[in-house]
């Protein structure tokens, strides 16, 4: 046995030397670097804010028109239905699934409520609740598939994505459905009229689903089983968190989402269209992981999903304003969702 | 078998235990009494794990009995061994990296007041646990996947002994296995804690020198027998190897 090894076969000397390294300063130099790895984690958090506040302000200096109340409503009412379904989203990542399928469901169902209000003469908002309920059942499905039969959800939710997407082409017959509601119906005006005079009701709907996303995801116990499921899913089990539920329910939770982006497309625009939703899985993507969601699952938040989906807004309004072509904008949507990723990756790499 | 005089807390008697053609276990008694530290140790194969699994409920075995409190008990899974009193902190730890260290500690069993989790309840039970095993967690709400390998260990320690009011017996599969010099002492010292504290507590290492620094007692298996027990006081590290190996291979 060499000297080190006698020394601590010798307990008491392993004592003193133990009592040396904890009052010492080894001891200091950990507590330093916990310090510094709290304020990267800090940072990680705020990275999407600061990205946030630069582009409004970039915007606000490049042009007078867009600081105009008028057009910052006009951003946030654009950005509702994205920021709904990312919603739904942010907890998939965060328990480490995917749902490729959300444009298709969201045009599937606006189809299908379509369908019900103009067709089947059901009160809009009964026929709101039964597609509410549809779009939850397609996440039952997606979730039941993904977890008991241990198929990829990325898998899963593509064939979803194409079938969805054929039903609403083949229950349309590939042509929209208007809606033809009543002038005195309570339908489009709360779900795309002017509320308190000025404010669009789609803001309400929005932030009413963010608050109460938020809240569950990091106040309640179900939100830490999100947490702990995508971050490391055999530990969540060995203490005895239901993960399959976690991200069937997360599922489900997407697909009901889906539901009510559909009631607010159509009380906006009128009628159903079967291509509506088409590609904009990948927005809503982009909304979740500038918002500094990992892909890999255990971190994030509904608030940096709703940065993520207002950086987008006012990049796709920054572009009209400036007077940018259309063909711009998935440049620039595109260059944003690398960079973020990339910040992110290099905070945590400094952080370890 | 002696104890220092002190009743047992746990104790195995003819334990068997067989996988196919393979004898994990062969009649083998083990016992082990509150704040004491038994260290298990045998070459790969010798049947340590399958040992530490039929502890902690994990396996039935095949022939003999468990005691706890000299009252025989039937493990049927590891829930029935965590009523007993008996936790077991896996190798890997089990920890969520991107969770702080209070939603570690109660990952599964989250504090609520209502609907809202109790962030405030679980964090000073956290802070306290922390405390008493004089751990230097910078603070309880550090992301677990920040902190040193003897940090971890110290949460994972935590959580297995919070689990539920009661615990007895801590079972550490390997817990220095890939840990420095430094972090190594440091979980040798929160062992010598969790026997301060009354804790009984088994730990599984190839190393001799942290199991002559820590445990009470020896234990040495090999082909799935117990081949003898040695208080550290009565025996050298050269006649543990001795037995680990077998004296035909001398």
């Amino acid at each position: 046995m060499n000297q080190d090894a006698k020394k601590l076969v010798d307990s008491k000397a392993v004592d003193a030397l133990l009592d040396t390294l904890e009052e010492g300063a080894a001891d200091k130099t950990i507590i330093r670097a916990g310090g510094r790895a709290l304020w990267m984690a800090r940072l990680r958090g705020t990275s999407t804010v600061i990205a946030a506040l630069l582009i409004f302000v970039g915007l606000s200096l490049a042009t007078p028109l867009f600081l105009k109340l008028d057009n910052l409503l006009l951003v946030a009412r654009q950005i509702s239905i994205l920021q709904i379904i990312a919603v739904g989203m942010t907890f998939l990542f965060i328990s480490r699934e995917i749902d490729l399928s959300v444009g298709s469901i969201y045009g599937f169902l606006a189809i299908v409520l379509a369908t019900l209000i103009a067709k089947q003469h059901i009160n809009p908002w009964v026929s709101l609740a039964m597609v509410v309920v549809l779009g939850g059942i397609i996440g039952l499905v997606n979730g039941v598939i993904t977890t008991r039969f241990g198929i990829p959800s990325f898998i899963v939710t593509l064939g979803g994505l194409s079938i969805l997407r054929g039903g609403a082409l083949l229950l349309s017959g590939g042509w929209p459905i208007a809606l033809k509601l009543g002038e005195d119906s309570t339908f489009p005006k709360l779900t795309d009229g002017r509320l308190f005079g000025t404010v669009p009701a789609q803001i309400f709907w929005m932030l009413g689903i963010t608050i109460v996303a938020s809240f569950v995801l990091s106040k309640t116990k179900f939100g830490a089983h999100v947490y702990a499921t995508g971050g490391n899913e055999e530990a969540a089990i060995l203490t005895g968190i239901a993960t399959k539920r976690v991200k069937t329910i997360s599922f489900m939770l997407t697909g009901a989402l889906c539901g009510i982006a559909a009631g607010l497309l159509l009380g906006q625009v009128g009628s159903g269209f079967p291509l509506t939703g088409q590609g904009f899985e990948l927005d809503v993507i982009a909304a979740v992981v500038i918002g500094g969601t990992p892909l890999w699952g255990g971190a994030g938040s509904i608030l940096g999903t709703l940065l993520g989906a207002a950086i987008i807004g006012m990049i796709t309004n920054g572009l009209v304003l400036l007077g940018a072509s259309a063909y711009f904008e998935p440049v620039a949507k595109g260059s944003i969702i690398v960079l973020a990723v990339l910040a992110d990756t290099l905070i945590r790499r400094r952080a370890r | 078998m002696t104890n220092n005089g002190r009743k047992p807390f746990l104790e195995l008697r003819g334990i068997s235990k067989r996988f196919g053609h393979v004898q994990a276990l062969q009649d083998v008694d083990f016992d082990i009494a509150e704040a004491e530290v038994v260290a298990l140790v045998g070459d790969n194969g010798a049947g340590k794990s399958t040992l530490i699994k039929v502890i902690s409920g994990a396996y039935q075995p095949d022939a003999g009995e468990i005691l706890i409190d000299g009252r025989p008990v039937n493990f049927q899974n590891p829930k029935d061994a965590l009523q007993a009193g008996i936790a077991t902190v896996y190798q890997n730890l089990a920890l969520v990296d991107q969770r702080d260290v209070v939603s570690n500690i109660f990952l599964g069993r989250e504090m609520t007041r209502g609907l809202v989790l109790d962030q405030k309840g679980m964090a000073e039970a956290t802070g306290r646990v922390l405390n008493e095993l004089r751990s230097d967690i910078p603070s309880v709400h550090v992301e677990v996947g920040l902190l040193s390998g003897g940090q971890r260990q110290a949460v994972a320690i935590a959580r297995a002994i919070n689990q539920r009011e009661g615990m007895r017996l801590i079972i550490m599969d390997e817990p220095v296995a890939a840990l420095g010099i430094e972090e190594t002492r440091k979980v040798l010292r929160l062992i010598e804690r969790l026997k301060e504290q009354g804790f009984a507590v088994i730990v599984i290492s190839h190393n001799l020198e942290h199991v002559f620094s820590v445990a009470d007692r020896i234990v040495v298996l090999r082909r799935g027998r117990m081949v003898g027990v040695r208080e550290k006081s009565a025996t050298t590290a050269a006649e543990i190897v001795h037995l680990i190996v077998g004296a035909e291979h001398i």
